[in-house]
């Protein structure tokens, strides 16, 4: 048996493009008669690029047949700019239940990172509901398919507060239960684990759903289980979700009914107040809010008017440590103390290396220095190339001058 | 007033030693400032918390429970019958599971208020004050009336020096045995060496490439590479700029605000 004879210039003439001066060719046309289909390397190539981002990344696991050339024209380029779309989950195959800290009605990035943990589990069928303490605002966009306000508990009064959560997950028959291990978060699923009789598996820091592993006697070793119902997550383990926004449908369950207290003795916490950190005496380790002084200041007492006047915690490098001028614990630095600040103010600080290693946890850094190529400057969001010597009184007298605006 | 420190059998987590914790330490401190306070320990070797003697304790009460065994029953029936006004237990153990399951339980079988996280604790008998730690500082201060079981804070004062005559001089009581626990069916554990995991890096972009990682991860990208820089401004000018960029982040409370 012989196979028909190939006949190449046909072949080429057929797919030459009519009317050009210069002969061109059509390669991507696929070829009548005989032989297999010609491939080509650059369609397949651009058909494998994620739209819409401005450096070129390529989805290797969509195979591209190689006689389907025009995928790159089924992808629109519009598709990137439109504003995503709500993922809606009708009949999740079962609930995956996140109860997250929120402060002030917020979530916080642990509690993003629940969301995240909760999502890894629910896959593709299973959904993420959250159960919050009163309204709390930006569940969709982290991760939440199904959202279950309960009633904010008023005051401190944990025990109504385990009633009510415990009461609603009994309600809801989520598969899995997971909490931030935070201070709060932490507690409320050891309440609720020993209120249902269920164990509790603390601190995870692989959560999948073939298996938790969190670490213990002392991080010697690590245990892994698979995911039993309640569940705490360790913080900064787990990354956030990072998909489309989802719906959080809100729910309703109907067996909410808050039993209050059933206790014999019901009024145990006589009160229960707030003390905030005073900033002076927290330790620097502590500290929400540093400045910071170091050996580009010679005016230590406008220093102390100024930390003073932000209600900030006084810190310094360690030259001036050493010399006697601030005491020994308000030392920044590698050997000094590390920092977990939100922001750090640095005044006539060089940024030698020891010191910065104290402030690599902090967000934000604010630096006044006279030398503009000190690498605190480089470190700093908002830099200024000034004598310190100068700005401190002016800071002092913009304060003074708001507080008598307001007064 | 009656004060029970619960003490375990903890683990150095550096060298693996056997060290009372000091989240436990801390907790017999707050416990000596009150009062008398008497230590329980349900293990299979007293031994292991000799060292509470020498840190505040006079007196340590064991209950003999054998290894791998459920502390719990055993705890709480002993409570029960020593009735004290204050518990307090470290958050979390040391060298075990570090679950810090205990003392709710031990609050569940005994109809106990727990307050957790506690740094200090002050008042009588009828009416007591502890203060919570809430992070960073803060505190939540809490009056509870009635017998109550307080897990300790490791922000709560340091412990006191080990004092070598005291521990020589303390005692430790066997005040029993547990009766022949009942074998709980114990969920399927899997244990290997710990590995350390990647930490997670605060604002790296998703898919970004290694070198995006890197300066996110050593903090020189984010805030740093966006930041302002003011060369020479006028004084006055950089002071508006400061405070409008610390009130931006939060951490000054807003002009307003502050004159209330
Ligand atoms: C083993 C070891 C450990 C160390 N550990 C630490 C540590 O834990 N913490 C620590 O801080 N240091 C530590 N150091 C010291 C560190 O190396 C630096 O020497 C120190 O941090 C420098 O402090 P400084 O920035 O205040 O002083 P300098 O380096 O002298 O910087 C002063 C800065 O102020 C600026 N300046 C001058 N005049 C003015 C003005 N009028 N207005 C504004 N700015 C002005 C200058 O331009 C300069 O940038 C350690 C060193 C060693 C060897």
């Amino acid at each position: 048996m012989t196979r028909p004879r190939r006949d190449p210039r046909a072949e080429r003439a057929s797919i030459q493009v009519a009317g050009e001066a210069r002969p061109r060719f059509d390669r991507t046309a696929r070829r009548t008669g005989s032989g297999r289909p010609r491939r080509d390397p650059r369609a397949e190539r651009a058909g494998q690029r994620v739209a819409g981002e401005s450096r070129p990344r390529y989805d290797l696991s969509q195979t591209v047949r190689f006689d389907a050339a025009v995928i790159t024209e089924a992808q629109p380029k519009t598709a990137a700019v439109a504003p995503p779309k709500i993922l809606v989950l009708e009949n999740p195959a079962f609930l995956v239940a996140v109860v997250p800290d929120a402060p002030g009605g917020r979530l916080s990035s642990h509690d993003r990172q629940v969301l995240g943990a909760a999502r890894a589990l629910a896959g593709r069928e299973g959904g993420v509901a959250i159960l919050t303490l009163g309204p709390c605002e930006g569940v969709g966009p982290a991760g939440a398919d199904r959202c279950l306000p309960l009633e904010a508990v008023e005051g401190y009064d944990p025990a109504s507060q385990t009633a009510r959560v415990a009461a609603a997950l009994t309600a809801l028959a989520a598969r899995h239960v997971l909490f931030p291990e935070s201070l709060d978060g932490g507690d409320l699923a050891r309440r609720v684990a020993v209120r249902l009789g269920e164990p509790v598996f603390t601190n995870a820091e692989v959560v999948a759903a073939n298996g938790l592993v969190r670490p213990a006697k002392g991080r010697r070793v690590e245990q892994r289980v698979a995911p039993g119902m309640l569940a705490t997550v360790a913080p900064d383990a787990v990354a956030e979700y990072g998909g489309p926004p989802r719906e959080a449908r809100l729910l309703s369950v109907d067996g909410e009914a808050p039993t209050p207290s059933p206790q014999k003795n019901p009024k145990r916490i006589v009160s229960a107040a707030r003390v905030p950190a005073d900033p002076a005496t927290v330790p620097l380790a502590l500290a929400e809010f540093v400045v910071s002084a170091g050996n580009g200041l010679t005016d230590l007492d406008t220093f102390r008017q100024v930390v003073a006047a932000l209600h900030a915690t006084p810190g310094a490098s360690r030259v001036l440590c050493d010399a006697g001028l601030m005491p020994r614990h308000t030392q920044v630095g590698a050997s000094g103390t590390v920092l977990a600040a939100t922001c750090y103010f640095a005044l006539g600080i060089s940024g030698a290396p020891q010191h910065l290693q104290g402030v690599a946890g902090c967000e934000h850094v604010v630096a006044v220095n006279t030398d503009l190529h000190a690498a605190m400057i480089e470190r700093a969001g908002l830099a200024i190339v000034q004598d310190a010597q100068v700005v401190m009184p002016a800071l002092l007298r913009l304060l003074e001058q708001e507080a008598g605006e307001n007064a | 007033m009656k004060i029970v420190v619960l003490l375990s059998a903890g683990r150095h987590p550096v060298s693996g030693a056997p060290v009372l914790p000091r989240m436990e330490a801390q907790a017999i401190r707050i416990a000596a400032a009150l009062g008398e306070a008497v230590g329980l320990h349900a293990g299979p070797d007293a031994e292991a918390v000799r060292e509470a003697l020498g840190l505040g304790l006079t007196h340590i009460e064991h209950i003999a429970v054998a290894d791998g065994l459920d502390p719990v029953p055993a705890l709480a029936a002993r409570l029960a019958a020593m009735a004290p006004d204050l518990v307090l237990a470290g958050r979390r153990g040391q060298g075990g599971p570090e679950s810090g399951i205990v003392p709710y339980a031990l609050a569940e079988a005994l109809d106990l208020l727990l307050i957790p996280d506690v740094v200090a604790v002050s008042g009588g008998p009828d009416t007591l004050t502890l203060d919570q730690s809430l992070g960073r500082g803060a505190l939540r201060r809490v009056a509870v009336r009635g017998p109550v079981l307080a897990t300790v804070h490791p922000d709560a004062a340091a412990p006191l020096a080990y004092a070598f005559g005291k521990a020589r001089r303390g005692t430790i009581e066997l005040v029993g045995a547990a009766a022949k626990a009942t074998d709980v069916p114990e969920a399927v554990v899997e244990e290997r060496p710990y590995r350390r995991r990647p930490k997670l890096v605060k604002g790296a972009p998703t898919g970004g490439s290694a070198a995006e990682r890197l300066k996110a991860a050593t903090g020189e990208g984010g805030s740093a590479t966006k930041g302002r820089l003011l060369v020479e401004p006028d004084p006055e000018e950089a002071a508006r700029e400061i405070l409008a960029h610390l009130r931006q982040i939060g951490v000054l409370a807003d002009a307003s605000k502050s004159a209330k």
